[in-house]
């Protein structure tokens, strides 16, 4: 989040803090500085302690550095050739916070309150090699081979695991299912959603899986077959068209491809390699090419919404493992099925940063991988939203219990009542026996008088098995042709355009605008046309 | 409340409408009636080309003399587990000749079928495999069809052939681990046993649960379900710990 050519007048008399590590030897502009607008979150999340001899921004650019310096912290005086204009009364700001809380107390009108802060570091992925010892150093990831026995003992149901490593132009090969898209982030500070987070950028783990027979495990069909065919690449869950991908093949026991055990068995293992590259990528001293700065944010004055996604929730591949110790990791995290598909309430900092570990499930196209939830459109559409306040994110497991998906209904409803929202939108993956609780949620919420819109994949092949009258706001995520999940990993899950217009449907039903009923039947021209009011 | 607003949008799922009843009224004594059982839950047997998981209208022969370990199951909808343990939780076959043999049916047709309902493609089993079940067992002089569906979209695909039946002249019923579906897209006559999708026919290896299904399932078609779309709550319950 450097500053730009155009604000740094307005900030000259700010401190100057590094955004990023810098080395010895540059000229400092400002790119290469922190946005002073950014001080005081950043030091209430202790990211950021302001020096009495840091300079300021006036102070130092065009200087030399002369020394090596780290992201975040002040720039002195012996670390540059020469300070530029001294101004020594206001060399620094120390922002008042405590003053200005209560001076807001005074008028009444309450500021935003900042809950959270976290810095997801990026870091630029040249080249993944194999070698004796893992690695993470000028950008090269060397993923040592011994891993691939040491993941073998996490889990005895996996009888082989290979890896190898797929670069963009090498696409066209052939892929077991894929189960799973996992980005490599690495808690650096902090707990989950707060702190910092180092992550690669460039590449990212994908798991396929077979079992000993070769039957393609864990799916509601498959997405075997060629990689470049089979990936929606670009979008949110899977890998970007310019990732190395670092595949990792499992082969679990025989008839368990369709079994709990199965499945997580072969995250489970895949998880060991990835903690390796995790352990030597939060030690890095590498540049980060970009940060993300995620606030979770109290708008006082705005009105209160909330996202509930389902997640599936019965058993064999239909489970998630929710706030796992490392992001998107397994291990010290919850199965939402072992608590019983309760509804659950997550920060939209605690999602971005890797709280959901997919064991994914449903159709290859109409699931949401791991690194969906990294980067979920719709959290981040309603949290960067200016006009609404996103209290948080529900998420509730769907039972395979007809009974037991009532209950987490009811439950999500009765939560609901206390939480004094006044919009809601509900998310689903996959389709089929889980809009019964969908539509069920979309009931809780709407019949007790909230606005509440509903995302799912429907199209030909899911149209909704139930329905209710509350499920008058709808969008469809579909992105096939013919209205099939199509086995194409990632091809039908929300999208930033799927994302956009939901965020817009809710606020018209807050507001009161109508929204005209659905066409009978499914039709690509509805959402076309829907895009194209939204300038999408 | 300020609010950004865009008129003009229009909502993009639609909710779908039960369709118009079917009723064939059950006129003979259980013990005078030629019962099949077919199966959205993707049973076939061993010998049999499995069905594609990601959705798939056609369906397989199942002969009724079949050994049910002869049988097993593809669907990629829900976990296999139960049925891996016992394919009677799903596709009650050794429990149906155990009533011919107490003499509470009257007979099994010799053929029966299995279909996977999953991400079933609505119009194909409307149009081609529906009909073609129904005449098939029609042909057979088939009196009572019970159907058990496995996940979601398959208790639709279920409830569409069982339809089917029902209007070539049989009496229907689903036996639903999801009712909420079978009753909205319409099934004649719906119990509802408290059993997780993928166990729908009962608890494996509890022969109990399994036949009280059938036999409070079989009573209900014949002294309760007088009109189209009853549903009735059986007092079994079985939980799955996955």
């Amino acid at each position: 989040m450097s500053i730009t050519t155009e604000t740094v007048k307005s900030h000259l008399k700010d401190p100057a803090i590094f955004c990023c590590q810098r080395k010895k030897g540059l000229v400092i502009g400002p790119a290469d500085l922190e946005d002073p607008d950014l001080f005081e979150d950043m030091m209430e999340a202790g990211l950021l302690t302001l020096s009495e001899e840091g300079l300021t921004i006036e102070q130092v650019l065009g200087a030399v550095l002369i020394t090596d310096c780290d992201a975040l912290s002040p720039i002195l005086p012996t670390m540059v050739d020469t300070v530029k204009q001294p101004v020594a009364e206001e060399k620094k700001k120390t922002p008042e916070k405590a003053e200005e809380k209560s001076q807001s107390k005074i008028t009444g009108e309450k500021e935003d309150k900042v809950l959270r802060t976290l810095v997801k570091r990026y870091y630029k992925v040249t080249d993944v090699v194999t070698g004796d010892i893992t690695s993470f150093e000028n950008g090269v990831v060397t993923i040592d081979r011994k891993l691939m026995e040491e993941a073998l003992q996490a889990d005895p149901i996996v009888k082989e695991i290979k890896i190898d490593v797929i670069k963009p132009e090498e696409r066209h090969i052939h892929t077991d299912t894929i189960m799973d898209v996992c980005p490599v982030a690495a808690k650096v500070e902090g707990s989950l959603g707060e702190g910092i987070t180092n992550v690669l950028e460039g590449a990212v783990f994908m798991l396929t899986g077979v079992d000993e027979d070769g039957t393609q495990v864990h799916e509601f069909g498959s997405s075997e077959g060629f990689l470049d065919e089979r990936m929606a690449f670009g979008n949110p869950g899977c890998a970007d068209e310019e990732d190395i991908i670092i595949r990792v093949e499992a082969v679990v026991q025989r008839l368990t491809g369709m079994e709990r055990r199965g499945p997580y068995a072969a995250h489970k293992c895949e998880d060991v390699i990835i903690q390796a590259v995790r352990n030597v990528l939060r030690k890095t001293t590498d540049v980060p090419v970009r940060e993300e700065l995620c606030k979770d944010v109290k708008k006082y004055d705005k009105p209160r919404v909330v996202l509930v996604k389902e997640i599936m929730g019965q058993g064999a591949m239909h489970d998630n493992i929710l706030c796992p110790t490392e992001p998107c990791g397994v291990p010290g995290g919850q199965k939402n099925v072992d608590l019983g598909n309760v509804p659950l309430m997550l920060s939209p900092n605690e999602v971005r940063d890797g709280g959901i570990h997919a064991l994914t499930c449903i159709g290859p196209a109409t699931k949401e991988m791991t690194r969906h939830y990294f980067r979920e459109p719709l959290v981040e559409a309603l949290a960067e939203d200016k006009e609404l306040d996103l209290i948080g994110v529900i998420f509730v497991g769907s039972p395979q219990v007809n009974d037991e998906k009532a209950f987490v209904s009811e439950r999500l409803g009765a939560w609901i009542e206390t939480m004094d929202i006044e919009g809601a939108v509900v998310t689903t993956e996959g389709f089929g026996n889980n809009h019964i609780d969908f539509t069920s949620h979309i009931e809780q919420i709407g019949k007790r008088d909230i606005p509440v819109v509903g995302v799912s994949f429907c199209a030909y092949q899911g149209q909704l098995v139930v329905g209710n009258k509350y499920a008058d706001a709808m969008i469809e995520i579909n992105k096939d042709k013919e209205g099939f999940e199509n086995e194409i990993a990632g091809c039908s899950e929300i999208c930033p355009k799927d994302a956009a217009r939901a965020v817009q449907m809710l606020k018209n039903k807050m507001m009161g605008v109508e929204i005209k009923p659905a066409s009978r039947k499914w039709s690509q021209e509805v959402i076309d046309n829907n895009n194209r009011l939204l300038g999408l | 409340m300020n609010l950004t607003v865009v008129e003009g949008m229009q909502s993009e799922i639609f909710v779908p409408v039960t369709p118009d009843p079917v009723w064939t009224p059950l006129t003979k004594p259980l013990n005078t009636c030629k019962v099949a059982f077919i199966t959205a839950g993707g049973i076939h047997r061993k010998s049999q080309a499995p069905f594609d998981t990601s959705g798939d209208y056609s369906y397989r022969s199942i002969p009724s003399a079949i050994s049910t370990s002869e049988l097993m199951v593809t669907h990629g909808g829900f976990d296999n587990s139960d049925i891996n343990k016992d394919v009677n939780a799903m596709f009650p076959l050794d429990r149906l000749h155990e009533l011919v043999k107490e003499g509470f049916i009257g007979s099994l047709a010799k053929e029966m079928y299995g279909f996977m309902g999953g991400g079933g493609n609505v119009d194909k089993f409307r149009s081609e495999t529906g009909p073609e079940i129904a005449e098939k067992l029609k042909v057979q002089g088939v009196d009572i069809v019970l159907c058990t569906g496995g996940c979601g979209t398959c208790h639709r695909s279920a409830t569409i052939v069982t339809r089917c039946c029902e209007e070539k002249g049989m009496s229907c019923c689903v036996i639903a681990a999801l009712p909420p579906i079978a009753k909205q897209q319409g099934a004649p006559r719906i119990t509802a046993p408290h059993v997780p999708i993928g166990s729908n026919a009962g608890e494996p290896n509890n022969k109990e649960m399994q036949t009280a299904i059938l036999k409070d399932t079989l009573r209900f078609m014949a002294e309760e379900a007088e009109h189209y779309g009853m549903c009735k709550v059986l007092p079994y319950e079985y939980r799955h710990n996955v």
